[in-house]
């Protein structure tokens, strides 16, 4: 089991010294000749080299940890014996796992996954695909690029048909260049007819047919056509809530020519439906917006948020973009985002055995504008009831909207490149079979990342193509099904690379451009770099290192950031909680995405600028868009694309730890976590991981409906010896971001409450106690301390780095037969200003990077 | 084929003819027959993330037909006789406390491939379709939900069900999806359809051209990769042989009629849906195993709840706790409702479904984090199960595979053992 060079590959020993605590507490029981629950512990290994072996003392570790074994009636062992045992027991049972999970630098070939076929498709078809349909690809942990773990369902192939078809069918255009098109919408037509309608009515069947009930003095309200007493109260309850913002909206002068955009009624969002028979593609889309001043908004409320919009006017939309607007009323301005429009989903068909869509959706092309807002309708109605509870109306609306239009589809040229790159000869080229036989050699070939598709192969999908033109579809029609199954074939869905000969492993140039452009780009080489590959370019360190510059220059660069760090810092954590909206009413959808773009964005940066990787650990700047800067208390930051800008000397900002996305990955939503904080540091950039959390540990719940803070809370962790022995080195690293909230915000005082419905029945703030220490005892006072304290481990998160980049590039996990090439790269990188560009540039140029 | 379809159309149901053992007549004569007892069925309810336990659990003193459903439970309260509470069982191997699905019917080891951070094994289910699902038009049906994984804490997989090979089995996530593939009829006509099944099999056999292309020159490990492609095309020549038997045998229509469901419903209303058509896919005998993954995000969403249901695993007194025992209410009430339309059905012999059937609803996680002591409960008459009692394992840690196995045998499938079950918990059937 374990790898060819055992001598000097780690071992999961469990240290003798604990034999004494079995023979103490276990073996009365769990010896030889009592195996009492079949459970014989004595002729237990002390090496965990062997599943049979990992498995026991898993379960010795489990029945201790949730304080099984020992049985009450029995000696205990003593706390601190307690703590020693299990900390070396789960340390070398992680240990175990990696050696028994190590595949000895096996790489498995692999498919792509679902971001490399998106990109792939892109690449080759000029169309966005959605893959959503298609299975996840690495919840069993790890990263999307590992072989072994990226599996073929069954339904998948026709999964992979029914796409491509559609793919093919956006990308494949017959008809004359579409006719580009503008067309505006003046905000107050649609709002002023809705907001009336909805007001009339409201009047008529609330108030006036209250007052009639009224009048009547004791008639049945059944007279009046409502059911009960009840009824009628509601309606008249309603027309009190709602009549004052909606007679106060049809009031203003300023909604005659345009729209003010309300915090919910009236007018949540003003609507742009772009009409069914728009072709899929790119488009502007404007507004002409202004500020309304007189209603001093707090920054956060400067914003138009840009979306598809939901179910209905109220629903959350799916947010596209988020523009601060600064002009005022009388001077409104004109704001332009661009949005990829889908090709409309038609109503539900269903086909033989592939995976049904659900149907389209009202708002799927409608593009709606409101001001930002936590992305909930809730959260909408919850702020403006606030505020009609204190003043019988809505807060002053911020935005004011003039017109809105959208201007497309925004072509480039006619056919589009990548029909062309299908169709290669000239339009008015003769459709032929000869033409169409090499069409498809063409298109396969460019599928297979240049390797050329067998003569049997094209034989069998002219077939194909013969049938199509038999039943009387057109030319291009016909070739969409040969070309869809080339897009499900296994020459295009895996990444093979096949061994000449035994002797040489070494990856051909094509091969190797193929892995290059699939590590830094998640899509397939262009014309460049299979160029260089077909010079010979990539065998010469200087042409190698050339093309991985211009990759990584390249913006798909930014695929591999984003894909690679979303696994590589467990991003997805960002999803996993909803940021309660009444407390963090500021962590909004758009900012949630500035902060998770903020980490792409620095990493980004570095690679590009070929700076020292332990930035990320401590820094003076922050790469960050208006809105962060806004969030952060940054001035003087305009627009929504990134920039790095020096952090003010007095916030506490630059490096990871003071990004909002990692604090807010480090709560549940609610209060912020010293335990998963000072997890993810252990984990991430002290690369001293400690164990998983197991299961079935008693939770803490003594404390359970206390307003207490947060620390000691936790520091209940330390009662219990099976708690004590992880979280004395995890709590105290979080214990030093606590100044920070749950949604990474500066904070004086530690906030908590008890709450339901909205409603808070007990609260208290509580000082902050921000000191700690770091596993290694290393003492801190406070988070520029901490900051301090975890940048001088900047090797241990080289380390980190590195391995996780070997582990995604190669597409296997890493394992103790990598660590001499951990090292190589680490010290190669180390002479090259310890960058992460250095880095992946000895990664690349490493033997285990060109070998099979 | 023209012969049996005329065959089939114009016999009689009395019929008794040399051509007994043709798939086709068995078919027929199972579903037309009014002698022959009606089959067994089995479903597997999975729901995720774990309960709240608490509230959900009836008090373990308490065992043997003499106690009293707790408020987690209550609403089964009109079938306590016909249910059976089991306390006490675990996967041992599942130390993944998000993964209530994953390996709740294989009670695989994630680790016992060496080098393979994950691996698993059968599921139940799929060791009964191999036996119930050779007669019916689907081998098996798995009913799912959308973002099953993390939002609802089912963990990785396609559905409940894993194959022989231990690769996740695809699953139908809505409502639309299910009633397409099991009543839907496109009304294209035989021959087309003839056409049709012949076109996919050229496709695959091109698909397959390429495959050895590819194949050549690959080590082992490739290789079997790439087998999981010719796996998957197997799969669905597989599933397309079983497509060309019944090709010219309409769907089976069930006794109560149901409709195309509309597109949108998410949570509750999804759950009753799925219910609905469970009950009609078994009336038309379109299937004999059942699993079904079901939603708890849109669930406790539709139930007015804003917070996501993996924050609500998290409970602690206060209003998360109070979504997590709604949930909990909500869920039983629903599958009395389902036992009730069980018990309603009824078969040719004048007995109901409910007594042929062996259903058990549960997950892998019991609450929070803890994995131990898996929310168990079953009923139906399906595995001879004798039902009305709370049963507490005398080992907290028995096999859950222990209780499959024992349903399995019960159902007469005929198997020695399942994932790591030791034993069959006998006492279900004294």
């Amino acid at each position: 089991m374990l790898p060819a060079s055992a001598g000097e590959a780690p071992r999961a020993l469990m240290p003798q010294k604990h034999a004494a605590l079995f023979e103490t507490y276990c073996l009365d029981c769990h010896d030889a000749a009592t195996e009492k629950g079949k459970v014989n512990l004595e002729d237990l290994s002390f090496d965990l080299g062997t599943l049979q072996t990992a498995e026991l003392w898993q379960k010795v570790l489990n029945s201790i940890n949730s304080g099984e074994m020992p049985p009450e009636k029995k000696p205990q062992p003593t706390d601190a014996e307690k703590t020693a045992f299990l900390e070396d027991l789960s340390s070398q049972l992680v240990t175990a796992r990696k050696v028994l999970s190590d595949t000895g630098g096996q790489i498995t070939m692999r498919r792509l996954n679902r971001r490399e076929y998106e990109n792939t498709i892109r690449d080759l078809l000029g169309v966005e695909v959605d893959a959503k349909d298609l299975p996840a690809d690495s919840s069993s942990g790890g990263f999307d690029t590992n072989g072994s773990s990226l599996y073929l369902s069954s339904d998948q192939f026709e999964q992979y048909l029914a796409l491509a078809r559609k793919a093919l069918d956006a990308a494949i255009v017959t008809g004359p260049k579409p006719e580009m098109k503008t067309v505006r919408i003046e905000a107050e037509e649609e709002a002023n007819r809705r907001i009336r309608g909805i007001f009339r009515g409201y009047q008529k069947q609330g108030y006036v047919a209250w007052k009639r009930w009224q009048d009547s003095k004791g008639k049945p309200t059944t007279d009046f056509g409502f059911p009960d007493d009840k009824e009628i109260e509601f309606r008249k309850l309603v027309w009190d809530r709602e009549s004052p913002d909606f007679a106060d909206y049809l009031s203003r002068e300023e909604n005659l020519t345009g729209a003010f955009l309300t915090v919910s009624s009236p007018n949540p969002q003003v609507g742009l439906a772009i009409p069914d028979d728009a072709p899929a593609g790119r488009y502007h889309i404007r507004a002409k917006i202004a500020l309304n001043r007189a209603a001093k908004p707090d920054p956060s409320r400067t914003f138009v948020e840009i979306g598809f919009r939901g179910d209905d006017i109220e629903s959350a939309i799916d947010l596209i973009d988020c523009i601060k607007v600064n002009a005022p009323m009388n001077n409104p301005e004109v704001i332009e985002t661009e949005v990829a429009l889908p090709p409309l989903s038609r109503p539900l068909t269903v086909d033989v055995g592939s995976q049904t869509k659900k149907k389209v959706t009202l708002g799927e092309r409608v593009i709606a504008f409101r001001q930002r807002l936590p992305n909930n309708r809730d959260a909408a109605r919850f702020i403006r009831r606030q505020s009609t509870d204190e003043t019988g109306f809505n807060i002053e609306p911020a935005l004011w909207i003039d017109w809105v239009e959208w201007e497309g589809p925004l072509l480039e040229e006619w056919p589009p490149a990548s029909h062309q790159a299908i169709f290669f000869k000239q339009p008015d080229a003769e459709k032929n079979d000869d033409y169409a036989r090499e069409i498809v050699k063409r298109f396969a070939t460019r599928a297979f990342r240049t390797r050329e598709p067998t003569p049997a192969f094209l034989d069998q999908l002219m077939g194909f193509y013969a049938s199509e033109l038999k039943a009387g579809k057109p030319f291009e029609e016909a070739l969409k099904k040969p070309l869809s199954i080339v897009l499900s074939s296994p020459g295009f869905l895996y990444l093979a690379e096949p061994v000449a000969s035994r002797e040489s492993p070494t990856l051909t140039s094509r091969e190797l451009a193929v892995r290059l452009s699939y590590f830094l780009w998640s899509a397939p080489p262009d014309a460049k770099l299979l160029a260089a590959a077909g010079k010979g370019e990539l065998d010469t360190p200087a042409g190698l290192t050339r093309e991985v510059n211009r990759l990584l220059t390249d913006e798909r660069a930014a695929e591999f950031v984003s894909g690679f760090t979303h696994q590589w810092l467990h991003m997805e954590r960002l999803d996993f909680f909803n940021y309660n909206y009444r407390l963090y009413p500021e962590f909004d959808d758009s900012v949630k995405m500035a902060a998770r773009q903020e980490v792409y964005q620095t990493i980004l940066n570095l690679i590009r600028g070929n700076r020292p990787l332990a930035a990320l650990l401590k820094s003076d700047t922050v790469v960050i868009n208006e809105l962060l800067a806004d969030y952060y208390g940054i001035d003087r930051v305009r627009g929504s694309q990134f920039r790095e800008v020096k952090v003010p000397a007095d916030l506490p900002r630059g490096g990871l730890l003071g990004m909002a996305a990692i604090l807010a990955m480090g709560s549940d939503g609610e209060r912020s976590s010293p335990v998963e904080r000072g997890a993810w540091v252990m984990r991430k950039l002290l690369h001293n991981p400690p164990p998983p959390a197991p299961p079935n540990v008693p939770q803490l719940s003594r404390h359970a409906g206390k307003l207490l803070p947060a620390r000691e809370l936790f520091e209940a962790h330390m009662e219990e010896a099976q708690c004590a022995q992880c979280h004395r080195k995890i709590d105290p690293i979080g214990y030093g971001l606590e100044h920070f909230n749950a949604v990474g915000q500066w904070r004086e005082t530690e906030y908590t409450e008890i709450a339901a419905n909205n409603r808070v029945r007990q609260s208290k703030e509580h000082p902050i106690d921000d000191s700690g220490t770091l596993p290694d005892g290393t003492a801190f006072d406070g988070f520029a301390e901490l900051r301090d304290a975890v940048a001088s481990h900047d090797e241990a998160f080289a380390r980190g780095f590195v391995e996780h980049l070997i582990e995604y590039a190669l597409g296997r996990p890493y394992g103790f037969t990598d660590q001499d090439l951990a090292d190589a790269i680490l010290a190669q990188g180390a002479k090259q200003n310890a960058t992460p560009r250095a880095y992946i540039l000895a990664l690349i140029q490493s033997k285990a990077f060109k070998h099979k | 084929m023209n012969t049996r379809r005329h065959f089939l159309s114009s016999s009689s149901a009395l019929i008794a003819l040399p051509v007994l053992e043709s798939l086709g007549f068995r078919r027929f004569a199972s579903a037309a027959s009014q002698t022959t007892t009606p089959p067994k069925r089995m479903i597997f309810l999975g729901f995720g993330f774990g309960v709240t336990k608490e509230s959900w659990y009836p008090d373990k003193r308490t065992v043997g037909t003499d106690y009293e459903l707790p408020k987690g439970l209550a609403p089964l309260k009109r079938h306590q006789k016909d249910i059976t509470v089991i306390q006490g069982l675990n996967n041992k191997f599942n130390n993944e406390a998000h993964w209530g699905s994953t390996f709740y019917l294989t009670g695989a080891n994630r680790y016992a491939e060496p080098g393979q951070s994950f691996s698993n094994t059968i599921s139940a289910d799929q060791v009964a379709a191999e036996v119930f699902g050779k007669d019916t038009r689907f081998t098996s049906i798995q009913l799912g939900c959308e973002n099953a994984e993390t939002g609802s804490g089912h963990g990785p997989g396609l559905s409940l069900a894993w194959n022989r090979q231990g690769k996740p089995v695809a699953g139908l996530n809505n409502p639309v999806a299910a009633y397409h593939r099991l009543f839907a009829d496109d009304g294209t006509p035989l021959e087309q359809r003839q056409a049709m099944l012949k076109d996919q099999r050229s496709i695959l056999d091109t698909v397959l051209t390429d495959a050895k292309s590819v194949k050549r020159g690959l080590t082992k490990t490739d290789i079997d990769k790439l087998d999981e492609y010719y796996q998957s095309i197997r799969d669905i020549e597989t599933r397309l042989s079983k497509e060309e038997q019944w090709l010219d045998v309409p769907k089976a229509k069930p006794k109560d009629p149901v409709e195309e469901p509309p597109s949108e419903v998410e949570g509750v209303a999804e759950v009753k849906i799925m219910y609905d058509l469970m009950i009609a896919a078994l009336q038309a005998d379109a299937t004999r195993v059942l699993t079904y993954r079901q939603p708890v995000d849109t669930f406790i969403r539709s139930l007015g709840a804003t917070i996501t249901a993996h924050n609500m695993s998290h409970y602690q007194p206060g209003m998360r706790m109070e979504v997590s025992e709604m949930r909990d209410r909500k869920q039983s009430e629903l599958l009395a409702g389902f036992i009730d339309k069980l018990k309603a059905s009824k078969e040719p012999d004048g007995s109901s479904l409910f007594d042929h059937v062996s259903l058990s609803y549960g997950s892998n996680i019991q609450s929070i984090h803890y994995l131990d002591n898996c929310p168990t409960v079953i009923t139906g008459g399906g595995a001879g199960v004798k039902h009305g009692r709370h049963l507490v394992m005398p080992d907290p840690k028995t096999p859950l595979c222990n209780l499959w196995l024992t349903l399995l045998k019960g159902s007469g499938v005929d198997v020695e053992s399942h994932g790591d079950s030791t034993e069959t918990i006998d006492e279900l059937w004294a």
